[in-house]
């Protein structure tokens, strides 16, 4: 199998990091990035970005007042 | 009847689970947390009202968001869904800015961020963006259930996301550069 270019595996690079590549393309990337450190490094980069979003507008819980209002509501 | 009391019951209990991660997406897209508490509980009534039409066994939170975000939508955008334009960023990518202009490692500036300023970018987010990084980003939904709730092609998807990230990097890396984590005089 010919390896992929660094091009082509910048074009996959948010789908992998959304996890939306079939099994053999995330094989393919993999196997890129293994020997490609310049793409590794903005792989890891993208993904801790996409963490940072997550973990950061996660933090907030709905308020005690609302729960107990839903509560009546549903039962 | 018993019967469908219980199912209620059960539809109702897993629909609470949700509660939090309702909140917090209701929170991002009003920007103020009375209209976000009144757009949840709306969001559970509406639920309540239409639960005969959700399907055990399939994606409840996915069904929840979207009965959230149409409400939202109505509510407060009078219905229609206007595409703000962002910003044309070019090819912008914080990577390679960083890359290009700071000594500091690209992950070490991630680490310095402060949440704030990350929650503080995305409700910058024109609504019909941030909605998409909500789903994607912060809730973890593929794009075919993402592409289902907000009701648009996954290709749509993919764009909205791709410009929305662009967009919060720049924001981020402007706040980089004021709060002094990227040093000014090295900057582009």
């Amino acid at each position: 199998m010919k390896s992929m270019t660094c091009d082509e595996c910048m074009q996959r690079l948010e789908q992998y990091v959304d996890r939306e590549l079939t099994d053999a393309e995330v094989r393919e990337v993999r196997l890129h990035l293994e020997f490609c450190p310049p793409c590794e490094e903005r792989f890891s980069f993208q993904s801790g970005f996409k963490r940072l979003v997550k973990v950061c507008c996660e933090q907030e819980k709905a308020p005690a007042a609302l729960r107990e209002k839903l509560q009546k509501i549903l039962f | 009847m018993a019967e469908r009391e219980s199912d209620t019951a059960a539809f109702s209990q897993e629909a609470l689970t949700h509660l939090d991660t309702l909140y917090r997406g209701a929170l991002r897209l009003t920007r103020d947390p009375d209209r976000a508490q009144d757009l949840v509980q709306d969001t559970y009534v509406r639920a309540l009202r239409y639960q005969h039409s959700y399907q055990p066994g399939t994606n409840m939170k996915a069904w929840l968001f979207a009965i959230m975000r149409n409400l939202f939508w109505d509510r407060f955008k009078g219905g229609r869904q206007e595409d703000v334009s962002l910003d044309d960023l070019g090819d912008f990518a914080l990577y390679d800015t960083l890359k290009d202009t700071s000594e500091i490692p690209e992950t070490e500036v991630l680490n310095r961020i402060a949440a704030g300023e990350v929650v503080k970018a995305v409700e910058k987010l024109p609504p019909l963006h941030r909605e998409v990084v909500l789903l994607v980003d912060v809730e973890g939904f593929s794009y075919k259930d993402a592409a289902q709730v907000l009701g648009i092609p996954i290709g749509t998807v993919m764009s909205r996301l791709h410009r929305a990230r662009q967009q919060l990097q720049k924001q981020l890396y402007d706040y980089a550069l004021e709060s002094g984590i990227v040093p000014a005089e090295r900057s582009a």
